[in-house]
């Protein structure tokens, strides 16, 4: 009985320890990722939550201002009506005029734009086409080119003696006017990433189970029914999530508008993460708090439009993702 | 044998995260070694230079590390930069040079260095970023260590060292410089029958050339006039008036005198007898000066090198910019050798700024091509005598020349400027209108950086 109990306390203890190492190799895997992580992620938002409370220009160190930051990013007063002889705002109503108004346009614009660009694709590389493979690389291509190449390559196509205006027989200075230069980059952005988001989608689609559409082909369903009330809502996890990358994608447009246009023509293309990267690093006078600030703003901004969407697309009862 | 692996996985972790803290030495053990090894590699041509570094290997004095940083336009211009310090290094055994070239956004990464106070001893500072690196006092005054290396103020061009300077102190030693000049393309001025501009003209025989330079027709007109705040101003400038007052606490753009030289210089473009880059499909109108497309062009001495090498048949003169009504005005574009506040050699940091600027480092320079030196001895050097083109940009700092500068929120003032240009040209603004719409914002800012 007693060795028993010795055997079993022993078989106890050996399992204990197993577990703890391989508690420990584990952790020993995983402390590479951890450190980067936690030093150039966390340590990194955490410091520039801090930042966001000061004012810091890089040269001195940071001053705590409390909310300031938050104050002059938002720039509420802007928008109130003022004297003719008041003095100047201390605040800059850049984010309030014009780049979030032309972050949202340009979500509104776009996500839209290339979800269904990329549904049509998707729905058309479903089918038993000829070199079907072919053009699923070539619809995909536009994505894995790097982009800033591929904004180069627009700026030609669209500058005024470039090749759109030849074939289309227009006159247009694309993106040095201010009416056209956004619309050009939207253009962009939906050729570069439908190409990913068609990819996405048609492993969702090719995830629906056949059964289904023979069911309601029993049942006597014509190929619009089924694409209406099968297809789509089978797809609605996908769509989802494309629809929610698409989303926060837009509104950190950023590398497309430095290379295009840095901005202008007149500030018509500048969004929140071209204002960000234009405080904390371009401006002679710069405002590293200040642009932190806007950081978290539009970090708040996308959760708030992602939960929102989630209701939305989502809905009750659908398959849940 | 789990053990055995999982200790070795260990093992293999902790040498990655001390190899990654062990880098920066490792990388500074070799770049030592490269400098020794092209001291060894000049040693060949040069065969008393061996004997020297030989000695110096045998003792091993303590040798001052003069870290050396700025931007790399070219490798041409990195390779001239390596061969000064070459020679610096064969003259000055006891002071290592790193040359650490930044690649990238400079300003991003030199204010960043500054932040974790890494920053290079030695670096570029160009005049546009001075005014708030001086307001910050990252910058180490000079003049004590000058005067021990035994230079002078008077050596330089004054509007440079001057642009360098603040309450009576110098915080820069001018490396380099550059002014506009008028270039105008020969072979359009023969075309329309014109006699070539030169240094004496005025803004009247300006818009008479342009006039008949002119050829919308055929994609031709007579001047450039980009909404660019690096060349407007001089137009301000010969007309008497100023971008900001003389503290840089306020704008002046809003009056008469900015508004007359704007109403002059958006005129070229509204007449048809001048155009914007954004016109013609180019984003500078360097290259339509090229192409032949534009008669005239406001542009500094960076055009010459660039005509040579992408435009070698286009026929070309410089004069200085036409005159005004209130006379003779210039932007300069200048940059120094500054030193870090917290340099733990400052001695030797100034040794090297004063190699690199001195009279036989800029003549190399000059006759490089790359730019103009900044020392007024040589005003009269062959090089510039032969050479008209670069002897006219030269002469422009010379005479009624600003610095190119509009203190702490200078890139405000410039986006400002630019888009009041815009505003004019793209949505037909009136320019009092645009230029006031400007100063607001400025002063807007200027209330914000306080």
């Amino acid at each position: 009985m007693a060795t028993t109990a010795l055997a079993q306390t022993d078989r106890h203890k050996a399992a204990r320890r197993r577990k703890w190492r391989e508690a420990l190799t584990a952790y020993g895997f995983l402390a590479p990722y951890l450190f980067i992580f936690l030093t150039f992620t966390v340590f990194a938002i955490g410091y520039a939550f801090y930042l966001s409370f000061t004012r810091y220009n890089l040269l001195k160190p940071p001053e705590f201002w409390g909310l300031e930051g938050y104050r002059r990013v938002l720039c509420l007063e802007a928008l109130l009506p003022r004297a003719a002889d008041a003095g100047p705002l201390v605040c800059d109503d850049l984010f309030i005029r014009k780049a979030l108004p032309n972050t949202i346009l340009y979500t509104v614009i776009v996500v839209p734009a290339q979800t269904i660009l990329s549904l049509i694709l998707a729905f058309a590389m479903d089918q038993n086409l000829r070199f079907r493979r072919l053009f699923r690389t070539i619809f995909y291509l536009p994505s894995v080119t790097s982009s800033v190449v591929i904004s180069i390559i627009f700026i030609w196509l669209f500058s005024p003696q470039g090749v759109v205006n030849q074939i289309f027989g227009l006159n247009i200075n694309w993106l040095n006017d201010k009416n056209y230069a956004f619309y050009t980059i939207m253009l962009l952005n939906v050729f570069t990433t439908s190409g990913t988001m068609m990819l996405i989608l048609l492993a969702g689609l090719q995830d629906i189970p056949v059964a289904i559409y023979e069911a309601a082909a029993m049942d006597g369903a014509n190929k619009l029914q089924s694409l209406w009330h099968i297809t789509i809502p089978m797809l609605r996890p996908v769509i989802f999530f494309v629809v929610t990358v698409g989303v926060i994608g837009c509104f950190q447009v950023f590398d497309q508008i430095y290379v295009m246009t840095a901005g202008g023509p007149l500030d018509s293309t500048t969004t929140v993460a071209y204002l960000i990267y234009k405080w904390a690093f371009r401006d002679t006078a710069v405002k590293m708090g200040q642009a932190s600030a806007l950081a978290f703003v539009l970090a708040l901004i996308i959760m708030a439009v992602t939960m929102i969407q989630r209701k939305f697309i989502e809905g009750s009862g659908s398959v849940s993702s | 044998m789990k053990k055995l692996f999982s200790l070795i996985s260990l093992l293999m972790i902790a040498a990655m995260i001390l190899s990654a803290c062990a880098t920066p030495e490792v990388k500074e053990v070799i770049k030592t070694i490269e400098v020794e090894k092209k001291v060894v590699e000049t040693v060949e041509v040069e065969k008393k230079v061996i004997e020297t570094v030989e000695v110096q290997k045998e003792v091993p004095a303590e040798r001052a590390v003069v870290r050396l940083s700025g931007w790399a336009s070219s490798p041409e211009e990195t390779a001239l930069l390596q061969g000064l310090l070459l020679d610096f290094t064969a003259a000055n055994p006891d002071i290592v040079v790193k040359y650490e070239p930044i690649t990238g956004d400079y300003w991003q990464q030199l204010k960043t260095s500054i932040a974790s106070g890494v920053e290079p001893d030695v670096f570029y500072m160009d005049i546009f970023q001075y005014p708030a690196f001086a307001k910050d006092d990252v910058l180490l005054p000079m003049d004590d260590l000058m005067a021990r290396e035994g230079m002078k103020r008077d050596d330089f061009i004054p509007s440079l060292i001057d642009a360098f300077s603040t309450d009576g102190k110098t915080y820069g030693i001018p490396k380099d410089f550059n002014t506009l000049g008028l270039f105008y393309n020969k072979a359009l001025f023969e075309k329309a029958g014109l006699k070539e501009p030169t240094d004496d003209w005025t803004w009247d025989d300006l818009k008479a050339a342009a006039e008949k330079l002119s050829d919308p027709a055929n994609n031709i007109y007579g001047l450039g006039v980009p909404a660019d705040a690096g060349r407007f101003p001089i137009f301000v400038f010969q007309n008497g008036g100023m971008v900001m007052s003389d503290d840089f606490s306020d704008t002046t753009l809003d009056t008469p005198a900015v508004a007359e030289a704007a109403q002059f210089y958006t005129d070229f473009r509204k007449n048809k007898i001048g155009a914007i880059p954004a016109d013609l499909g180019e984003g500078w109108q360097g290259t339509l000066f090229g192409k032949g497309q534009l008669a005239m062009v406001y542009e500094g001495g960076w055009l010459i090198p660039y005509l040579t090498k992408q435009f070698p048949d286009t026929q070309y003169g410089v004069v200085l910019p036409p005159a005004g009504p209130k006379g003779e005005g210039n932007l300069i574009f200048t940059v120094s050798y500054s030193i870090s506040k917290n340099t733990k050699n400052p001695e030797a940091a100034m040794r090297v700024v004063n190699f690199l600027t001195n009279e036989a480092s800029q003549m190399k320079v000059l006759e490089s091509g790359f730019a103009l030196p900044t020392r007024i001895s040589l005003k009269d050097s062959d090089y510039l005598k032969s050479n008209a083109a670069s002897s006219a940009i030269f002469r422009g700092a010379l005479d009624g020349a600003k610095p190119f500068m509009w203190g702490l929120v200078g890139s405000d003032v410039n986006d400002q400027m630019g888009k009041a240009l815009e505003r004019v040209y793209l949505e037909n603004q009136a320019v009092d209108a645009a230029l006031k719409q400007a100063a607001e914002v400025i002063r807007q800012k200027l209330a914000e950086a306080k």
